[in-house]
């Protein structure tokens, strides 16, 4: 919504500058959101007259004069010699702004003394002005130029003005008009709002003897208001008429049509204006007949775009045919045209509901729809219309036919609100005088019907739509009084309680483990496309619809947008990326749960200087998910082998706890590599983060260190590839070998003196008793038992150390 | 000549020899040409038998005396080997840079969350959450927005395609009325989490971003409070000399509203008065209501605003999408 300082200050006093207007209604809750300074040429320049001119006592080619500049008279000092006494000039007052060249210094008029005679002014040369080349002499003006009238509203320039951008919110339609605006801006001075002339003079016969309107539904259109203007001269607008709604961003069309859109500007309530010849007629009379679409009826808007309408759908119509998309936009077939004589204007009030799907359907936002959508008053229909029919007569001339036909079936309940003064100080914090809360409301012309010493009842006027209960009246004290005046307390409060809080925490640690490991956090986007998403999975959470095909289902796995991230290295050469994400994933139902993924690729390390350059591997990764699960008291987790290639992995486990499988991990294939640029090994990892931490134990013990001294004992023994180091434990757990309190794999080797297919693996076992000293003895016999039971059990041959 | 006579060229010569040892080995040989079994000082304690009663204890305090002096200068010649067999073979360079072992990063939008919930929580409020895949009772309904409001429309927010039209929620207030329901007063909670808007992504906006709320229900909660605790938590966001504005707007959800501006050295340096950071207002009688709770007991605030754009601003990133797309480079800035 776009507005002019000096339109809103036809409707109310104030002397704040441009800066301060911006401020203050910003202040009271419509955001300026941006100023344009427009016009306001020549300014300081005013029409003067000469009223005497003698000769400069002390300069022969000076001569002194007296001017009038609509209010007194000046003495000037003029150098030029072509004119006289009852001249009218063009009078540059102390502290003009003389229009300068690109380049040139600014030049602003002072009082002074030439050759000892005071001078407050100067009459201008053409040339002076940048009007032209003529230096020679002042300008002279036309005999009929007012004296006292500025000279850039002489010379037809538009006033100096600034327009405001507005961001008038959702709730308040009535703000939508130069007057509602107004209206605040009088509650906060407490000047009066002067309301713009609405009387009409009405010498044609009675509208009701050539006019109908027929509502067949009252629902969509509970109030229509009909005028008819006869004998109009359709024409350009007068130059203050078309140059404002420019400034306000709407072309001028032409007088009548602009009329209506000024009114519209001016009160927030659109209006139509068809040709009134142009509606069929029926005995004698023109009925307008507003009514719903048939279905598939086929209507051409203003703008010569053929809609196909439905039974949603609003129509204006005659006796035979639609005339206009109501509330929308007119028909092509009633426009006002040059050759128009007689107008039917039309001021009505449509339910926003309606005129909103209709516009979004046809996909057609007009300033009218934009208005009628958000609610227009209902109250104000009949003063608009005679508003409007009093400004199409002073710029299209012509006779108003008299009265209206105003088909006002729906009344709207009056509302009253009563606001408790105690109500106002606890909600805002301060105490506000009574007298003041009611003052502030009686300012946006709220009417009192009562009031008592704790409260005052109001009706509230049928342009504020917004204003339902008495907290909505609260706002407006708050408003009016200024929130700024409202003093900051100290926060005080309770202490909160929610269960996830901790939760938070735990999700935090994740990232801080994670972090700690060297791993990089990435947030991915939430919406992948088909194909991303199809790599994990088929069951999938879709979108109704979609924004674009690459965003139509939510993520079933973090990994591919960390594959997506690491795309985005790779491209940029960074060709070490270890990332991951801690975030929620989605499938079919709708559900959703919390997951934590991994992605490592290229260099361990970061590159140093002594040039180690071990790539990172699938122990990497263990590593990492080890210490996370360790540091989150997760026990028990299996990592179990896949034996098939999958569709993401060329190798990889399951990670399980008991029967439940809680995430997987292993290594891209790299055809699928190749795809997100990857040239190196690239390892992957996802786990359900919801189980990991339900599954967590916080617990923590103290177990004494141990006393005694322990033995070791290293075997390395040969055993068939599909052997496990999970088999290997498997067999310590089933015989429980005494006193065995850790068991390390150290080494895993195949090649010289290992047979094709077969493997070393090298183990230390650690012996110690928490109660005494072991002897060799008893370390032996339980060490025997366990490499017997390898032996037989991997089965495993046992190499010469 | 007598055997006295010899210790002490001997001894010399010893001496000589192991101060001449420059590794391991030579001191290895000069012990066992001295002192091992055939060594030649251990033949001269050998010859100790054949001499006179009378001689012997002259003779063997002074070979005793030899044979320590000797004994310390092989512990000194071990020691001085030890020492140069330890140095490195090179000098080390330390202005070199170190190997580090890297520490990964907290994403920048982390990293600003964290900093909010702890101001907050210093303020006793907790950490609570919910589903982002909503419904429209809890995005829309509940929180006073009809069913005809632009908020509302399919433009603005994604549907997922399943029964009941369940949606992505488009703001973390569908929180509150989650814990609104569950929960009696009071309720002093901060929500951090993702919402979707319809909107196609460039340098300002993104589909998926990040909003955090503040929620504190209780009896007699003003105004004034939420202004107090807004201007807390933005001073300790923004610097202690950030100036907050508050200015009349509308959201559905409450009753008055406000839209917050802030002032310090940021905006200064971006030209502006005042920059809009969040919303925030008095929770909605309406909303109250509706999780039943009685307007007249109990009153409540909440704000609300967007991380990204919070670390936009603080970090002076100029293009949202960039913390989506996870350049290891970008991410270690922070």
């Amino acid at each position: 919504m776009k507005v002019t300082y000096n339109w809103l200050k036809e409707y109310v006093d104030f002397d704040w500058s441009v800066e301060e207007l911006a401020e203050r209604i910003t202040m009271l809750g419509v955001e300026v959101e941006g100023i344009v300074e427009a016009g306001g040429a020549f300014e300081g320049v005013v029409v003067g007259e000469v009223i005497t001119r003698d000769q400069h006592p002390n300069a022969d080619k000076l001569s002194l004069c007296k001017v009038n500049d609509g209010s007194q008279e000046l003495q000037i000092v003029c150098g030029a010699a072509n004119f006289q006494v009852g001249d009218k000039v063009a009078l540059a007052t102390v502290g003009t702004n003389m229009p300068v060249e690109e380049g040139e210094k600014p030049f602003v008029i002072k009082e002074g003394k030439i050759r000892g005679e005071t001078s407050q002014g100067m009459m201008c040369s053409g040339s002076e002005l940048k009007l032209n080349e003529d230096h020679d002499g002042i300008l002279i003006l036309p005999k009929d130029a007012t004296v006292g009238q500025s000279f850039g509203e002489h010379m037809g320039c538009s006033e100096k003005d600034a327009v405001f951008d507005l961001e008038v919110t959702p709730n308040r339609p009535d703000l939508n008009g130069v007057i509602g605006l107004a209206r605040e801006i009088a509650a906060l001075i407490g000047n009066e709002l002067k309301m713009p002339l609405a009387d009409l003079s009405e010498t044609g016969p009675k509208v009701s003897e050539s006019v109908a309107v027929e509502i067949r539904d009252v629902d969509l259109c509970p109030r229509y208001n009909a005028r008819v203007i006869r004998g109009i001269n359709v024409g350009p607008s007068p130059a203050w008429l078309s140059s404002r709604l420019e400034q306000v961003g709407i072309r001028p069309i032409n007088n009548v049509v602009d009329a209506t859109n000024y009114v519209m500007m001016e009160t927030g309530q659109p209006l139509h204006a068809f040709d009134f010849n142009l509606l069929s007629e029926v005995k004698g009379k023109r009925t307008v007949v507003v009514r719903r679409a048939s279905a598939g009826e086929k209507f051409t808007t203003l703008d010569e775009q053929k809609h196909e309408l439905s039974n949603d759908n609003l129509l204006i119509a005659d006796c035979e045919k639609g005339i206009a998309l109501a509330g929308v936009m007119g028909g092509l077939n009633t426009e006002i045209q040059n050759d128009t004589q007689d107008v039917l204007l039309e001021t009505a009030y449509f339910n926003p509901q309606n005129i909103r799907a209709t516009s979004k359907g046809l996909g057609l936002h007009t300033d009218a729809s934009y208005r009628f959508e958000r609610g227009a008053d209902i109250g104000c229909v009949d003063w608009v219309s005679r508003r409007a029919a009093k400004l199409i007569l002073e710029v299209a001339g012509g006779e108003l036919l008299a009265g209206d036909v105003d088909e006002f079936p729906a009344q709207p309940e009056t509302r009253e609100i009563t606001l408790r003064h105690s109500r106002t100080d606890a909600l805002l914090g301060i105490v506000i005088e009574p007298a003041k809360a009611v003052d502030y409301l009686q300012g946006l012309d709220l009417e009192m019907l009562s009031q008592d010493e704790g409260s005052a009842t109001f009706r509230i006027p049928t342009w504020r739509v917004d204003l339902k209960r008495e907290v909505d009246l609260i706002e407006e004290v708050c408003r009016v009084h200024g929130v700024d005046q409202i003093p900051a307390t100290s926060p005080r409060g309770c202490i909160g309680e929610n269960d996830f809080d901790a939760q938070h925490d735990s999700l935090g640690q994740v990232r801080d483990v994670l972090t700690g490991l060297g791993i990089d956090e990435a947030q991915g986007q939430t919406l992948i496309s088909d194909e991303s998403a199809a790599l994990i999975s088929g069951d999938l959470a879709r979108l109704e619809y979609p924004l674009a095909s690459d965003m139509n289902v939510l993520r079933p796995s973090l990994l591919p947008g960390l594959l997506d991230s690491l795309r985005n290295n790779l491209t940029r050469q960074n060709r070490n990326v270890k990332l991951f994400e801690v975030g929620r994933i989605f499938a079919a139902g709708p559900v959703e749960t919390r997951s934590v993924a991994l992605l490592l690729t290229g260099a361990l390390n970061a590159a140093f200087w002594q040039g180690e350059d071990t790539k990172v591997d699938v122990s990497d990764l263990k590593g990492v998910i080890e210490e996370l699960l360790e540091s989150l008291g997760v026990y028990g987790v299996e990592f179990v082998r896949r034996e098939e290639v999958g569709s993401l992995f060329l190798e990889s486990a399951e990670l399980r706890m008991g029967k439940q499988t809680i995430g997987q991990m292993g290594q891209l294939l790299p055809v699928l590599g190749k795809r997100y640029e990857a040239r190196e090994a690239v390892y992957l990892a996802e786990i359900n983060l919801d189980t990991l931490l339900q599954r967590r134990t916080t617990n923590k013990s103290f177990k004494s260190l141990p006393q005694f001294p322990a033995s070791e004992r290293d075997v390395a023994m040969i055993v068939d590839e599909s052997v496990t180091h999970s088999d290997v434990l498997g067999i310590i757990k089933n015989i429980k070998p005494a006193n065995l309190v850790e068991t390390q794999l150290f080494d895993v080797f195949r090649g010289k003196n290992v047979s094709e297919g077969q493997k070393s693996l090298a183990y230390s076992f650690t012996y110690r008793s928490a109660e005494k000293t072991l002897k060799d003895k008893e370390v032996n016999s339980a060490h025997d038992q366990l490499i017997s039971a390898l032996k037989e059990q991997l089965p495993a041959t046992i190499r010469d150390t | 000549m007598s055997l006295l006579d010899e210790i002490d060229p001997l001894k010399a010569e010893a001496l000589v020899e192991f101060n001449a040892a420059t590794n391991q080995s030579s001191l290895d040989r000069a012990k066992g040409a001295w002192l091992g079994p055939q060594g030649r000082f251990t033949g001269l304690m050998k010859q100790m038998g054949a001499l006179s009663k009378e001689d012997r204890p002259l003779a063997g305090q002074a070979i005793n005396a030899a044979k320590t002096e000797i004994e310390k200068a092989l512990q000194e010649a071990r020691e001085r080997i030890e020492l140069a067999t330890a140095a490195p073979r090179e000098p080390s360079d330390f202005t070199a840079p170190g190997r580090r072992p890297s520490l990964g990063r907290l994403h920048p939008l982390t990293q600003v969350t964290e900093d909010i919930v702890k101001s907050f929580r210093k303020l006793g409020f907790v950490v609570a959450d919910g589903p982002e895949i909503e419904d429209e009772y809890h995005c829309f309904d509940a929180l006073n927005t009809p069913a005809d409001h632009p908020a509302r429309d399919a433009q603005d927010t994604f549907y997922v395609a399943s029964d009941g039209r369940p949606l992505l929620r488009t703001h973390t207030s569908s929180v509150q009325i989650r814990v609104m329901k569950e929960q009696k007063p009071p309720v002093r909670i901060i929500v951090p989490g993702r919402v979707y808007r319809r909107d196609t992504a460039d340098a300002t906006h993104n589909p998926t971003f990040h909003q955090v709320e503040g929620l504190y229900v209780d009896r007699d909660v003003t105004v004034a409070d939420l202004k107090g605790t807004v201007e807390f938590v933005f001073r300790e966001l923004m610097g202690s000399k950030t100036k907050i504005r508050f200015r009349p707007h509308y959201f559905s959800y409450t009753e008055p509203s406000f839209e917050i501006d802030f002032a310090n050295s940021l905006t200064r340096k971006m030209g502006k008065d005042w920059l809009e950071i969040a919303g925030c207002g008095m929770v909605h009688p309406a909303v109250l209501e509706e999780v039943g709770l009685d307007p007249e007991e109990w009153s409540g605030w909440a704000f609300g605003f967007g991380i990204e754009r919070i670390a936009m601003l603080r970090y002076g990133i100029n293009d949202i999408r960039l913390f989506y797309e996870n350049d290891t480079r970008f991410l270690h800035q922070f």
